[in-house]
Formats: C-alpha cells, structure tokens, sequence
C-alpha cells in the first residue's frame, strides 16, 4: 500500500515536469496535440497526487506506526477527526495537502477553460505544474511523507495538543486553499505575459478565483486568530508571531489587487500596478510557507530547522527573477490608457488604498524578517515585538479605514464640488458627532477615539448608499422598500455585496480597537471561598476538581460568576495535561457578550497552599471582530455569485482578443 | 505630464510616511536578541536596556511563590558553567520546568538581576514532532532523519 503512494509521488513529479515542458513547447510552436498532452498530463499529476494523500491517510486511520509520520502526529487513542487533521498537522503531510490543493485547483481551472483561452492555457498548466514540481521534489527528495521507521512503533507520539482543537481541523485547510488560490491568477498573470495578451481577459477570468482566494485567506486569517484566543490563553487574538505574519502578508497584498483589477476594468488603467501586485501575492504565499517551514525567523512557534529553507529560496528567487523579467520585456503592453485625472476621484482613492495596504505589508515584512536582516548586515541580532507592529500599522490601518469610506462613493474622473457634498458632508458630520459623544462619555484614548469616529463616517457613507438606491428603486419600480432593497443588492452583487464587506471591516475595526484600548487584565491568588471584583463582575473560587479520560487528565477550578449581587453563571478554566505528550495546556473558560468577553484562565495550582491563580481578562466588544469576519464572509458570497452582466463582459473581452490576434 | 507628476508626489508622501513609521518603530521598539553566551559575555554592556536572551532554565534553580506570583530562577548556558538570576511576576507558563529552553525579556539591572518582563517557553514544533520520553514508547525519531 505504502508502496503505491511512493510510486504515486515519483511518476505525478515525473508526469509534472513533462506537462510544463511540452505545454511550453506547444505554445512555441503551435502544436495543439503537445498542448492537449500537456493537460492530459496535468489532469494525471492530479490523480497521482490524490492517490497519494489517500495512501496517507489510510496509513494514519489504520494508525500504521511504521511510517513515521504516522508515528509522529498521530496516536491509536487520538479521536479519528483529528488522525485526519493530522494529515496536516505535520510537515510532510502539510507539503503533500498543499500539493493535492494545488493539483485540485489545477484540475478545475483545466476544466473551466477547456473551450477558451486557448492561448493563455498552455502557459497556465505550464505554471501551475512547474509550482507543482517543486512541491512534488520536496516530497520525493527531501522529506519524505512514506519514510519508514527500521523498527515500527508500538505506539504514535500523537498529534501536538495546541492542535487538538476544532478550529485547528478548519484553519489550515483554509489557509491552504486561500494560499493556492493566488497561484491561479498568478499563473494567468505569468500566461498573460508570456502570451502578450495583456488586456482584460486574464483578469476576467481570474477574478472569481481571485476571490476565491482571498476569501479563503480571509476566514484562514480569522479562523488562525479565533484559535489563538480561544487556545493560547493569552488573552488576545493577534501576535504579530511570523506565522501569523506569514498569512496576513498575502491577505494585503490580494487585497489591494482585488481592488485596484477595478480600476483596469473600468479606467483600463494600472495595468503594471496589477501585474506587480498579483505576482506579489504569489510571492507572498510562498514566502510564508517559506517562512513556517524553514526557521529562518526565531518564533515562539519555534520552528525546526527542517533545511528546507535553500530550496524555498531558490524557488522564490526564481519565482521572482522570471516574472520581473516578464514584466520588463511586457513594459510596452503594459502602459495605460488612461492617467489619473485629479487627486479626488475615485481612481486616485483606490490608489492611495493600494498604496496603504502594500505599506502595510512592507512593515509588516520589515519587522519580521528584520532580526535576519539586522543579523547579516550588522553581525547582532535584534528583534522587533508586536509593539513596533502595532505602532507601525496602527495609524496606516486607520488611513486605509478612512478610505474604505472615501474610495466606494467619490466619483470617477474627477469629484465635483456637489459629488462630496452629497457623498460626504452627513457622513463627516456623524462621525465627528460619534467622536465628540464618545469623548463626552469619558473616552480618552487617542486612537479608538479617531477609530470609533472613522466608523461612525464610513458605516454612514454605506448606509446612504443602500437608502438611496432603495429610495431610487421604489420611485422608479414602486416597490416596497423591502423588496426594492432586495432587488438593489441582487441586481448589483459585486457593488453592494462589496458594500457588506466593509461593514465587516468597520465592525471588525472597531472590536480590535476596543480591545485593544479597554482591555482589563489581573491576577489573582486564591483560596476556596475567596472572591475577587474585576471590571464590575465578582468571581468567587469554588475549588478544584479533576477530570480523566484515556486521553487526558484535567484539573478545573470552579468560578462562579456574579454581577450586582447576581449570580451570572459558572465557568470552569482548565489544566489540562496530555498523557501521550506529557504537557500540560491552558484551556480557558469563555462567556462571551456583544458588550465584553469574560477570558478566565487557570494560571497554575498550588497543591501545598491550596492557593490558585486566576487569570482574568476582560476584553471589551472583541465580539464585534469575529461578527464582522462572518459579515465579511457573507458579504463576499454575495460579490462571488455570478451574474449575467459579468459573463457578458467577459464574452465581450474574449471575443476583442480574439479578433486581435486571429 | 503634470498630472503624474502630483501624483507622483502623493505617492511619495505615503511611502515616506510608511518609512518614517518603521525607522521610528525599530528604534523605539527593537531589542537586542542574544543567546545566554553571548549574554553572560557582554552583559555589563547590556545593563538598563531591553534584551531578549535564550536559554536554559537550571536545575534546582527555581523558587516560586505561588501566593504573590514572584518566581525567580538561574537562566544558565547549556554546559550550565554560568548564569544569570532572573526575577519575574506572573503566571507560570504551562511549559515552564527546570532544564527547558526558555526565552526571556526585560532589563539587566547592574546588581546582577534580570529582571523579565516576559517569559516566553518554546513549544514544541507544529511542524515536526517532538518525540515522547516515554518509557513505554519506542521513540520513532531515533529512525535515521532523511
């Protein structure tokens, strides 16, 4: 059995490197028979791969400790839900689940393209399987998925319990597949190109997947933080650890192109902009893995050196050296059409956005890579902590929210004096009333101040947006405002569902802000029957109790919870100890409010005094953060639906090129 | 022409804000990254600013006083020829034991204390395991690594 994945592995690498080379030559010159086998190939480097994961995965449910990997991630007592999360819970089986999303993607992207793009196609399989070369020689030449133990274990080290945890089952697929999503675009970008044909249907094409991956990275990024909150026991959400970096680099970077693509549809202008910026995403996505894997950038994830490192640089360097030559070799065909008429239009808006969103990044990148950095330019290591990241990104976060309001409603061209009038002046109004109410109330800190009134302005620009096209709709149709509404954002998805996006945005700022300007943190040492009073709740200490399963062996304190002489409700923070892994994690006790989170943790127990430690956070509408990912996610459903006008657009775009180069 | 141009200098304004935010973030918020040698070996130098040292936690070093939080210990190098005494308050980290690899962070006073702001243990890889010290357990990571 273990054998067929082995062999699936080499013949799929095998199968990969001839698909890019005869697709490349095919394209040369003309030949549709080496073009089909190309794809015939890239349809079997697929198969192969599945074939691959399934051997994995059989190995790890038939809990076969002769493998390795088996005996390192997972155990015969771990529950079978996470013995398959195992399959990426560990380096190889990650690069092989990385491998079999790309293949995947690559399948569905053969298929959906199967009676068009004839000429960007080729060069698409071509980059998608040189991607899935380098992937497939780290499994085959440098570690190995099926390697086997000399002697096979009785018993499996089991998968590490700070992964034993649902959001853990849902957050690295997720990552993955926002990750592998951007080397669809990219290799159109490359395919575009190679070609020549740079006008707009590589973008077309690519914009539902584009989506696609940026929604897929914008749930990973979500989904990672929601893990650390709720399993780290720290309190917060966010680190600014590499790992984390590694995900939020490329969410930026596809960020800025989903929007500045807007900008090239409508104005055919920033066609380099967006070239630069799609092959930054991919980059990014690399880089990250890049970064979770080699141990280049001490974390306190503390990677292992695994030595893979070299040949993610290699293939990053190559990554980057072929589309800065494309692109140099593209520069004529990449001139606009169009400039940029005045510094208030919407053009001029979705360009400083860009500007903010990559300026972000760049920090971002900066500080963590800037101990390596440091390192060989100055031979001593130095370090920089979420406190640079927070100061750093902090007021460019805040610019970029003031043009979520700006960019959706200035106008085009050129913004006449009536334009923002009507576009701004209530808006403005509302959100210096929420910053002088808030102040009045008592608010002092500087930035959730500025934060709070920038919401207050941006959800009031959207909100007349929607009432005015309702309005529009019921005089023009005489519908009812419900239905008016309903047809307003059904029959402009991509606007509204836009729209809806960034209320998630506004609510998320506001809940980072929140907790991050009000947050409540103590400790307290106690004895059963000791109470405590920490931001107006009174926690009284019950004592201890202790819990074992097979599994596990856990120890709970009891706490009950009170507010103005009302008992609220009883949460238990926990200990809990691996028996496999021999270590102890922090499993907190949570009860969430749409005004404030309760965060209690058990610090530590003391078995001669009796006394135990309570941790308590309060963290101040940190709700409205996780709210506003889910709104974000909703509201990029309705952006993804397809819809006629756009499928149009496309038709139109394709039949143009395919005038041009008949 | 003209319109670039002011465009050009709109850019500017915000590349030259992102880059005046980082210099100024690193300068006010880095801190120097040293292993427990390189430490020991410079640490007068070192006195009264930030550092963030590696090292191993030495055995029987480690008095914690579970009413007030106050834990103190000996942060020593790897042969366990040297160290220097560290001071923290807070909660103990679930990993933290005598003989583990622990990050701290925080000043050197000159009297010869550390005194830690944070305390930071390694936790096991996510991406390759760490094997058990289990007596029941063949440990599979004696398997020669490919």
């Amino acid at each position: 059995m273990i054998e067929l994945g082995v062999l699936g592995l080499r013949l799929a690498l095998f199968a990969a490197v001839y698909a890019t080379v005869v697709s490349v030559f095919g394209a040369r010159r003309r030949r549709a028979d080496l073009v089909a086998s190309g794809r015939a190939a890239a349809y079997i480097v697929h198969g192969l791969v599945v074939l691959a994961a399934a051997v994995l995965l059989r190995a790890l449910l038939q809990h076969d400790f002769s493998l390795e990997y088996v005996a390192a991630y997972s155990s015969s007592t771990l529950p079978t839900y996470y013995t398959v999360a195992a399959l990426w819970g560990g380096q190889q089986g990650s690069l092989l689940f990385w491998t079999l999303i790309l293949t995947s993607m690559s399948s569905l992207v053969h298929l959906q393209n199967r009676d068009r793009n004839e000429a960007l196609m080729p060069y698409v399989t071509a980059t998608m399987m040189t991607t899935a070369v380098f992937f497939l020689g780290l499994l085959v030449f440098i570690t190995d998925p099926f390697q086997r133990l000399p002697v096979p274990a009785r018993e499996g080290a089991d998968l590490n319990p700070l992964l034993q945890n649902y959001w853990m089952m849902i957050h690295p697929p997720s990552l993955y597949l926002g990750y592998v999503g951007c080397s669809v675009p990219f290799a159109f970008a490359i395919a575009a190109l190679a070609s020549g044909r740079l006008g707009d249907v590589w973008i077309r094409t690519t914009r539902r997947w584009t989506l696609f991956a940026w929604f897929f990275l914008s749930v990973g990024n979500m989904l990672g933080g929601r893990w650390a909150y709720e399993v780290l026991g720290w309190g917060g959400y966010w680190a600014w650890d590499p790992v984390e970096n590694a995900a939020f680099m490329p969410w930026l970077a596809c960020t800025a192109f989903l929007h500045s693509v807007m900008i090239q549809e409508k104005r055919n202008m920033l066609k380099m902009w967006n070239m630069v910026l799609v092959l930054l995403t991919f980059t990014l996505t690399i880089f990250g893995t890049f970064l979770t894997r080699s141990g280049v950038v001490s974390s306190v994830h503390s990677f292992t050196q695994s030595g893979l490192g070299p040949y993610f640089i290699g293939f990053l360097t190559t990554v980057i050296a072929v589309s800065l030559t494309l692109v140099v070799i593209r520069r004529p065909l990449l001139r606009s059409a169009n400039e940029i008429d005045s510094f208030l239009s919407r053009e001029a808006a979705f360009l400083f956005n860009n500007l903010l969103l990559v300026g972000i990044a760049f920090a971002t990148f900066w500080g963590t890579i800037f101990p390596v950095i440091s390192e060989a330019v100055r031979g001593i290591k130095i370090t920089v902590g979420p406190p640079f990241f927070n100061k750093v990104n902090a007021p460019l976060g805040l610019a970029l929210l003031f043009m979520t309001g700006v960019g959706p409603v200035i106008a085009w061209r050129r913004a006449s004096a009536r334009n923002l009038r009507r576009a701004f002046i209530m808006p403005l109004a509302i959100g210096f009333a929420a910053g002088l109410g808030l102040f009045a109330a008592g608010v002092r800190h500087y930035y959730a101040l500025v934060c709070f009134s920038l919401a207050g302005f941006v959800l009031t620009t959207i909100v007349l947006e929607f009432y005015r096209g309702t309005r529009a709709r019921q005089a023009l149709m005489g519908e009812p405002p419900v239905t008016a509404l309903a047809h307003l954002v059904n029959k402009n998805r991509r606007r509204y569902g836009g729209y809806i996006v960034h209320i998630g945005v506004v609510m998320a700022f506001v809940g980072i802000a929140a907790s991050a300007a009000f947050r409540i943190e103590e400790q307290h040492s106690m004895h059963p029957g000791d109470s405590v009073e920490v931001g107006g709740y009174t926690l009284t200490y019950q004592g201890i109790r202790n819990e074992d399963t097979p599994h596990t062996a856990s120890m709970l304190a009891e706490i009950t919870v009170a507010r103005g002489g009302k008992v609220l409700t009883t949460m238990y923070p926990e200990k809990r100890f691996y028996k496999r892994q021999q270590q102890p994690t922090t499993e907190i006790a949570l009860r969430t409010t749409l005004w404030e989170d309760l965060y209690l943790v058990l610090g530590s127990y003391d078995d001669q005094s009796g006394l135990m430690t309570l941790q308590v956070f309060i963290n101040p509408l940190v709700v409205w953060l996780w709210l506003g990912g889910i709104t974000m996610v909703l509201g990029t459903m309705i952006v993804m639906m397809p819809t006629a006008a756009e499928q149009r657009a496309l038709a139109a775009a394709l039949a143009v090129e395919g005038r041009a180069f008949a | 022409m003209r319109k670039n141009r002011r465009f050009i200098i709109g850019a500017a304004i915000i590349v030259a804000a992102v880059s005046y935010l980082v210099y100024t973030g690193i300068r006010e918020t880095s801190v120097y990254y040293l292993t427990i040698d390189e430490f020991l070996s410079k640490r007068s130098a070192v006195a009264g600013e930030g550092v963030r040292v590696a090292g191993r936690v030495a055995a029987d070093s480690m008095r914690w006083n579970a009413g007030t939080l106050d834990l103190g210990f000996r942060l020593a190098n790897f042969d366990n020829t040297d160290g220097v005494d560290v001071q923290y308050n807070g909660v103990l980290p679930d990993m933290f034991a005598e003989g583990r690899d622990v990050i701290v962070e925080g000043t050197y006073a000159r009297e010869g204390v550390f005194h830690a702001k944070t305390l930071m243990t390694s936790c096991p890889s996510k991406y390759e395991a760490e094997v058990p010290h289990e007596a029941e357990a063949p440990r599979p990571a004696e398997a020669p690594k490919s």
